[in-house]
């Protein structure tokens, strides 16, 4: 699993005239070579080899691009993938944000056992917890015999290979991460002013909605990015809970390397999710930036 | 869903009270839905029906002896910590310097080197894996444990490197100035002062990478052939042709082994520091 990092920014607090430096810039070469070697170079091949195996006597080397863009049906999957981002990023921080707000505000001493179950899972498998899902929601499945018992269903059905699976799929993996982003910023806001607002007549509503939701928008904005980013890298909830319904470029990306072993393709397509994700990170970087934030 | 003030009338205090309740069962409701998935896997590896079913008509250990009968699953657990450990130390090799060279610094050029650094964590695995498997191919080095190891250290490094720049950053010189001004030389002042220091952080960024190491699958799928599997490539061709309650025995396992490591991790450092 992909875990987001915002970028810290180096230190810009003004020290002393020249403090002690025990490393200096040689330390730093190693890594500097095995990243450019196994990093840049891959990469940058990567987006050469997409460009030359889509040129062909009557294609331009942009012939992958072009039909990932215009061709009906991997235009749609781009936008299947974008859909499926964003819904899951909002679905994320409508679950996620009251549990923030109670880890924050509410939790205490029970603060440290919530975040333990919150990251517990994150250290499972992927694997263990669509297998999970698929537990819950096949034919025989818990939850669908549960409801079937119950007489909410007429009869157990197959829940798993829907939508519906893929989304609580996704929601289950990432929610964690945008809760953990919202409390790392709510934490700094002062409970004093909402406590003055309410003093000074606002409503519970009020008080949230115009005190505590604008000041954790930082903390909003980096768990949103974090979450969509993740999404459409992610393929294997889309693989096991999807039962083929929601095809999304990295699943794509992954069939296309199984089966058909297009190369070039794959490698467009590959750096088109690259592109997704650097247009989301640069406007990260700007939004934090306009506010003066620092995560 | 407000905070109180004791000098807030009864009557209001009380209903916000009833807020808060419903907030408390709302945040267990969701911790439900977290542990949901997790706890039926663990049920279902009990479970002596051979297709999953509720409820588990009785409890057996026959899925957790398949795992030792299987042998992928044994040998790509075997793999998966090899790769998982080498990974994580030749990351921390390559990372500590860095961050240790970059933390202080306040050049502009350090802060754009930590950047990039941290990037590799920002690139869909399954974008690194598919890039990293064709350049390696051309090394001839394609499908082999080197490469694994080589994309899995890639993967590592942005965890290690981000753990050690923050809390080297919070160290003041100051300590390291005395180790120096005592007499110590560059070597020992490293070994004996800055290491044990920054200790928490790599300790921290080891962890992540481990983690993160042991579940990579979109890593790990482009560079898998019969003696280079991880274990979540195994367990993924596996579902795709059987459905038994095995995989949820070895998804067990393989839990058992991270919550071994993770209170470990606790007990060495305290995990909500790990997640600030």
């Amino acid at each position: 699993m992909t875990a987001g990092i915002p970028l810290a920014n180096p230190d810009a607090k003004a020290r002393r005239s020249r403090p002690y430096r025990l490393a200096g810039p040689s330390w730093v070469i190693p890594v500097l070579l095995f990243l450019g070697f196994f990093f840049v170079i891959p990469l940058g091949a990567n987006i050469l080899r997409s460009l030359q195996a889509g040129q062909t006597a009557t294609n331009g080397p942009l012939f992958y691009y072009i039909k990932l863009l215009t061709d009906a049906y991997y235009g749609g999957v781009i936008l299947e993938t974008l859909k499926v981002a964003a819904i899951s990023t909002v679905l994320c921080l409508i679950v996620g944000y009251p549990v923030a707000y109670f880890m924050v505000r509410f939790a205490g001493r029970w603060n440290a056992i919530i975040v333990f179950l919150l990251i517990a899972p994150l250290l499972t498998s992927i694997i263990m917890r669509t297998f999970g899902w698929r537990v819950l929601l096949a034919r025989r499945g818990l939850l669908t015999t549960l409801l079937a018992d119950w007489g909410v269903i007429p009869r157990p059905i197959n829940l798993a290979d829907e939508p519906f699976a893929v989304y609580l799929g996704l929601v289950h993996v990432l929610a964690p991460f945008m809760i953990l982003s919202i409390t790392a910023v709510l934490q700094k806001v002062d409970v004093r002013l909402e406590e003055s607002a309410r003093v000074l007549g606002a409503s519970a509503l009020g008080t949230f909605f115009r005190i505590t939701l604008p000041l954790s928008l930082d903390g909003i904005a980096t768990g949103c990015i974090l979450v969509f980013v993740v999404t459409c890298g992610s393929f294997l909830t889309m693989l096991l809970l999807g039962g083929g319904k929601v095809t999304t470029l990295s699943l794509l990306i992954y069939q296309q390397f199984n089966v058909t072993q297009d190369v070039g393709f794959a490698a467009a397509m590959g750096n088109m999710l690259l592109f997704i994700g650097l247009i989301c990170l640069t406007l990260q970087a700007r939004f934090l930036r306009r506010s003066g934030g620092k995560s | 869903m407000t905070a109180l003030e004791p000098a807030l009338p009864v009557r209001r205090r009380r209903r916000v009270r009833y807020g808060v309740i419903a907030l408390a069962l709302y945040v267990l409701l969701f911790l439900g839905f977290i542990a949901a998935p997790i706890v039926s896997v663990v049920a279902v590896s009990f479970s002596t029906a051979s297709f999953i079913a509720f409820p588990i008509p009785g409890f057996t250990l026959r899925w957790y002896w398949r795992i030792v009968e299987y042998k992928p699953f044994v040998d790509a657990l075997i793999v998966s910590g090899e790769v998982a450990v080498l990974s994580t130390m030749f990351g921390t090799l390559l990372g500590v310097p860095a961050a240790l060279a970059l933390a202080r610094s306040r050049r502009t050029a350090a802060a754009i080197v930590s950047n990039f650094l941290l990037a590799p964590v920002t690139v869909p695995a399954i974008v690194l894996g598919l890039a990293l498997l064709y350049f390696l191919s051309s090394l001839s080095l394609g499908i082999s444990f080197t490469a694994l190891l080589i994309a899995h250290t890639v993967a590592g490094i942005p965890y290690i490197v981000r753990t050690v720049l923050s809390v080297y950053r919070a160290i003041p010189p100051d300590l390291e100035e005395a180790a120096a001004i005592l007499g110590a030389s560059r070597w020992q002042t490293l070994i004996h002062t800055t290491l044990p220091l920054v200790r928490s952080g790599v300790f921290a960024g080891g962890l992540f990478a481990i983690l993160t190491s042991l579940d990579n699958l979109p890593l790990s799928f482009f560079f898998g052939s019969a003696n280079t599997n991880t274990l979540p490539v195994v367990m993924l061709s596996y579902m795709e042709n059987q459905f038994d309650p095995s995989i949820a025995a070895i998804s067990t396992v393989q839990m058992l082994i991270a919550i071994v490591v993770l209170l470990i991790a606790d007990r060495v450092y305290g995990i909500e520091k790990l997640t600030s």
